[in-house]
């Protein structure tokens, strides 16, 4: 459904489409220049902006951090919550985490021109408040109105805005400029930011380390398949949250067009049997 | 999509209507018939493998051996290789190069036998297909789960190798998983100063760490 749900409207695929053109165009525009024979396998084998890491061994310092700390806290934390807590007092933890983040859902569908599916997070919020119960209950997803997520990254993503260079923080995790600028001015979004409880911080710092866990504890068999399946777990995770965020800026709309050429791609393109037909 | 959809559900009432188009205007009912190709070739593919994934009866060794044959059915693997290797394409000796090819293979059999572990017994529903080029395909398709579970989107990209679709690429929720092995075996090469034993080093450890059982192979819980 996701495919062509919006196909009409303003379309925040094809301004995905143009960030990500800058993205990889920078990256493939040199081999324009290449010998013609080279060209097709040269922009197929270019690394889609892996290397986009200047920072890369001080990122993986952090990276190991976090796995430092992952296993000796965070881990043991989300599988003992994964263990006691049965699973619908788990979805009603996120059902309302969920909840709680809707204004700042609406804020940034707003900001992307998206108005149908800012009514959706609006009309969300109203249901799950009051029928829901204060957001424990996602009745609105059975209306036909699932939930979607949006941040302030992902609106400047619609507006071209680069992802920038990869960078990984202690605590954060994956956040290249582009990302982490709007982890910030979506706190201020955020209307718990200026909640008071007996200390300023209180509210939003226990949500985040809540939704951590509960984000950890539902994906402990995923990370553990990709790490153990991974040649470079690092660079692993590095790719995902490229290709992730990517579609999480076309709001699930795949393009097809920007698909490397592969037509020509073979270890030897001088191979007798190598395909010579097209133009 | 919306066309392609109907004739699938309906096509023994479209199939004569289908003919009279044919006469009028053969490239339509060439581009039809492509897409038809495309998305039976898809059709099989996952009915095997979900087949394979979900025969609790056989080992792991006997999954992966069928499960590796059909990759080198179904999968253009030579291509694949060569795609994982980014800009790397060219620094491998002919001897590292089939080593690689033959490391990469077994490689990409365990990772995937025990990445799929969780979607045996699944139905996997052909959506519809796109073309993209003469040579190339790309198929929609979904897994619905029984419990619930949010289906799951998949993309199946097809490329015509001697005149059949083989698969180039998958797309699990967004995510190119060549695009991914590419990235990591780019950054091994890359980190390791551009030299291609290192790669194969890694290759090497990883298959060993399954051999020796560190990768579950049918997720315990399940």
């Amino acid at each position: 459904m996701k495919m062509t749900h919006r196909t009409g409207g303003r379309s925040a695929a094809a301004q995905a489409i143009f960030a990500l053109a800058l993205l990889f165009g920078l990256a493939a525009a040199p081999h324009a220049a290449m010998a013609a024979d080279e060209t097709a396998a040269q922009t197929a084998a270019d690394d889609g902006g892996d290397a986009n890491d200047p920072l890369e061994p001080m990122n993986r310092y952090f990276f190991e951090l976090n796995r430092f700390f992952d296993t000796i806290l965070l881990k043991p934390v989300a599988t003992w919550y994964d263990g006691v807590v049965p699973e619908p007092g788990r979805n009603g933890v996120r059902n309302f985490l969920d909840n709680l983040r809707s204004p700042v859902i609406l804020v940034n569908d707003l900001l992307q021109g998206e108005w149908d599916r800012a009514g959706t997070t609006a009309s969300r919020f109203g249901i799950n408040t009051t029928v829901g119960v204060l957001g424990l209950f996602d009745p609105a997803a059975d209306w036909g109105m699932p939930q979607h997520s949006e941040d302030f990254g992902q609106t400047l993503g619609t507006y071209d805005v680069a992802e920038g260079a990869y960078l990984y923080l202690p605590v954060l995790g994956p956040a290249p400029p582009r990302d982490l600028t709007g982890f910030v001015v979506d706190i201020f979004f955020d209307p718990l930011t200026y909640i008071y409880w007996d200390k300023s911080k209180t509210v939003p710092t226990t949500r985040f380390v809540l939704n951590g866990i509960d984000q950890r504890a539902r994906s402990l068999d995923t990370l553990d398949q990709i790490e153990r399946t991974s040649v470079d777990y690092y660079a692993t995770v590095r790719n995902l949250y490229r290709q992730i965020r990517k579609n999480e800026i076309a709001n699930g709309n795949r393009d097809f067009n920007d698909l490397p050429d592969i037509e020509n791609l073979n270890f030897d393109t001088n191979e007798p049997d190598s395909p010579q037909l097209g133009f | 999509m919306v066309t392609t959809l109907t004739v699938h559900r309906t096509r023994r009432m479209v199939a004569p209507l289908a003919l009279c188009l044919a006469l009028i205007a053969g490239a339509v009912q060439a581009a039809a018939s492509t897409g038809d190709v495309a998305k039976a070739f898809v059709e099989e593919v996952s009915t095997r493998a979900i087949g394979i994934i979900s025969d609790k009866s056989t080992t792991k060794a006997e999954r992966e051996a069928q499960f590796g044959k059909l990759l080198d059915e179904k999968a253009d693997m030579d291509r694949i290789a060569a795609f994982a290797l980014g800009q790397y394409l060219r620094t491998p000796t002919p001897e590292q190069k089939a080593e690689y090819l033959g490391l990469v293979r077994t490689f990409i059999v365990k990772v995937y036998v025990t990445r799929l572990s969780d979607y045996n017994d699944e139905k996997l529903d052909v959506l519809g297909a796109k073309e993209k080029g003469d040579k190339q395909a790309i198929v929609q398709s979904e897994i619905k789960f029984t419990n619930g579970r949010e289906p799951v989107t998949v993309d199946w990209w097809l490329i015509k190798n001697d005149g059949d679709f083989k698969i180039f690429d998958v797309n699990v929720v967004g995510i190119w998983l060549a695009q991914e092995q590419r990235s990591t075996f780019t950054s091994v090469i890359r980190n390791n100063g551009g030299d291609f034993n290192a790669l194969l080093g890694h290759l090497r450890a990883q298959i060993d760490k399954a051999e020796a059982g560190e990768v579950p192979g049918a997720n315990a819980s399940n």
